[in-house]
């Protein structure tokens, strides 16, 4: 980070600021071809079902397996549920992304502890995947999560209080 | 005696057994809205998913002699996701194994099987000790033979396909021969999950324990078979974590004593599956 964001977002007052905000790095790779990868966020139960994607950038829904963690958990139930947080491919950068709380019907996810995943699989390169327990309606949270190759640092911001 | 015994059993498994065999997609999930194909490979070998002989024709391919009868007594089934059959699929034999391709044009899982019926054969012993057999219902068995065992044996060679989200449908057992069912889902498998699956003979809970063993591809490449023997309960239940990701064939087989109206001794069933795992 991004200390700045996370300062900025400490201050912020509760209604301008997401309930969940992530930056997400797409990590610079020395290969060729470089194709981007797809990434996936999304939060599952503690025991690993899943109850929301938060983000997902693709190309062609042929490939979309190859995010397997996420295909499994809620891709493949029904492509309606993430039809409107789809987004394109990015190249190397950072991003952000946030997520008011809301599921795919606009309902409040229940406060409660989860499990916040980021997954990352690239066409002739790896995939990747990194995962952190969360809390929604407790505390203000910030954990920093390092990928294996296809992501680079992963910053999680949660806001305390109600969703 | 009992040295005999121990002999004879052991000629018998391998008669039984004699090769692997098994059924492998090019996917096993796939993903988006457009009808999907996958490329499947059937063959004869014990080195698992190493091809060596073929497993099946639709008559285009060119069959070695040895291998015309049990083709032609076996059937090519494609079970979809809304329980209907596909017709279209078929595999044509090569030197080293049978490929077809398989569109799939429905959401959910498929199932591909490759069914040998229940057909007669007699083993025995001949009269200078060598082991001997001999197929049909009616084979004679030469004179002098000894330990002449009438007994049927079935197969069938399996895997499964999904488009998008799986379903159940096609994993319900037909009530032909040994197959695969349970809680769990064969193509959800991963890496340090622990499975359930459910062994059905005839479409019932086999009635006593069946001796189950996992292995995963690539023994051509190691020195290990890394061979996973697990035993289920008499209802045919089992549990597995499967270590490392990849294809395993799964192999099964069970042996019930034949009815006296049918003339046959014993009657042996036996089920291969090829499952892939992923990793984490």
């Amino acid at each position: 980070m991004s200390l700045s964001l996370f300062w900025l977002l400490c201050l912020s007052g509760p209604a301008a600021v997401p309930l969940c905000t992530l930056e997400i790095e797409v990590p610079r790779l020395a290969v060729s071809p470089y194709h981007r990868p797809y990434v996936a966020v999304w939060l599952e139960t503690p025991d690993r079902q899943g109850v929301h994607t938060l983000e997902i950038w693709y190309e062609q829904d042929t490939w979309l397996k190859d995010l397997r963690q996420w295909w499994r958990k809620l891709g493949r139930a029904d492509s309606a549920r993430y039809d409107g947080v789809t987004g394109a491919t990015r190249k190397p950068g950072r991003y952000r992304v946030t997520w008011d709380g809301r599921d795919a019907e606009g309902r409040a996810v229940p406060a409660g502890e989860y499990v916040l995943l980021v997954e990352a699989a690239r066409e002739e390169g790896g995939r990747d995947l990194v995962r952190h327990p969360v809390t929604l309606g407790g505390e203000t949270q910030h954990f920093q999560l390092k990928g294996q190759g296809e992501l680079g640092t992963v910053d999680i911001h949660i806001r305390g209080g109600g969703s | 005696m009992k040295f005999g015994r121990i002999i004879f059993s052991f000629l018998l498994v391998v008669t039984v057994h004699a090769h692997d065999r098994f059924i492998v997609p090019s996917h096993t999930l796939l993903s988006g809205e457009k009808t999907a194909s996958v490329t499947l490979t059937a063959s004869i070998s014990n080195d698992i998913f190493h091809p060596d002989r073929p497993l099946g024709d639709n008559g285009r391919g060119e069959v070695p002699e040895s291998l015309q009868g049990y083709f032609k007594r076996m059937k090519t089934v494609v079970v979809q996701p809304d329980g209907g059959t596909d017709q279209a699929f078929s595999l044509q034999a090569f030197q080293r194994f049978s490929a077809g391709d398989l569109r799939l044009a429905q959401d959910g899982t498929y199932r591909i099987s490759l069914v040998h019926e229940s057909s007669p054969m007699v083993t025995f012993t001949k009269a200078d000790g060598s082991f001997g057999r001999a197929f049909g219902k009616d084979a004679t068995v030469p004179a002098g033979a000894t330990n002449i065992v009438r007994k049927a044996t079935a197969s069938r060679v399996e895997t499964f396909v999904t488009r998008n989200a799986p379903n159940t449908r096609a994993l319900q057992p037909t009530g032909q021969g040994l197959e695969l069912g349970g809680a769990s889902h064969p193509n959800d498998l991963f890496v340090q999950e622990p499975v359930s699956f459910q062994l059905f003979l005839h479409g019932k809970p086999p009635g006593k324990p069946v001796s189950v063993t996992l292995v995963r591809g690539g023994t051509r490449h190691r020195n290990q078979r890394h061979k996973i023997n697990l035993e289920t309960d008499d209802q045919g239940r089992f549990q597995v974590v499967f270590p490392d990701a990849g294809f395993y064939l799964l192999q099964a087989e069970i042996m019930v004593p034949g009815s006296a109206e049918s003339g046959l001794q014993e009657s042996w069933d036996s089920l291969f599956v090829s499952l892939e795992v992923f990793p984490e």
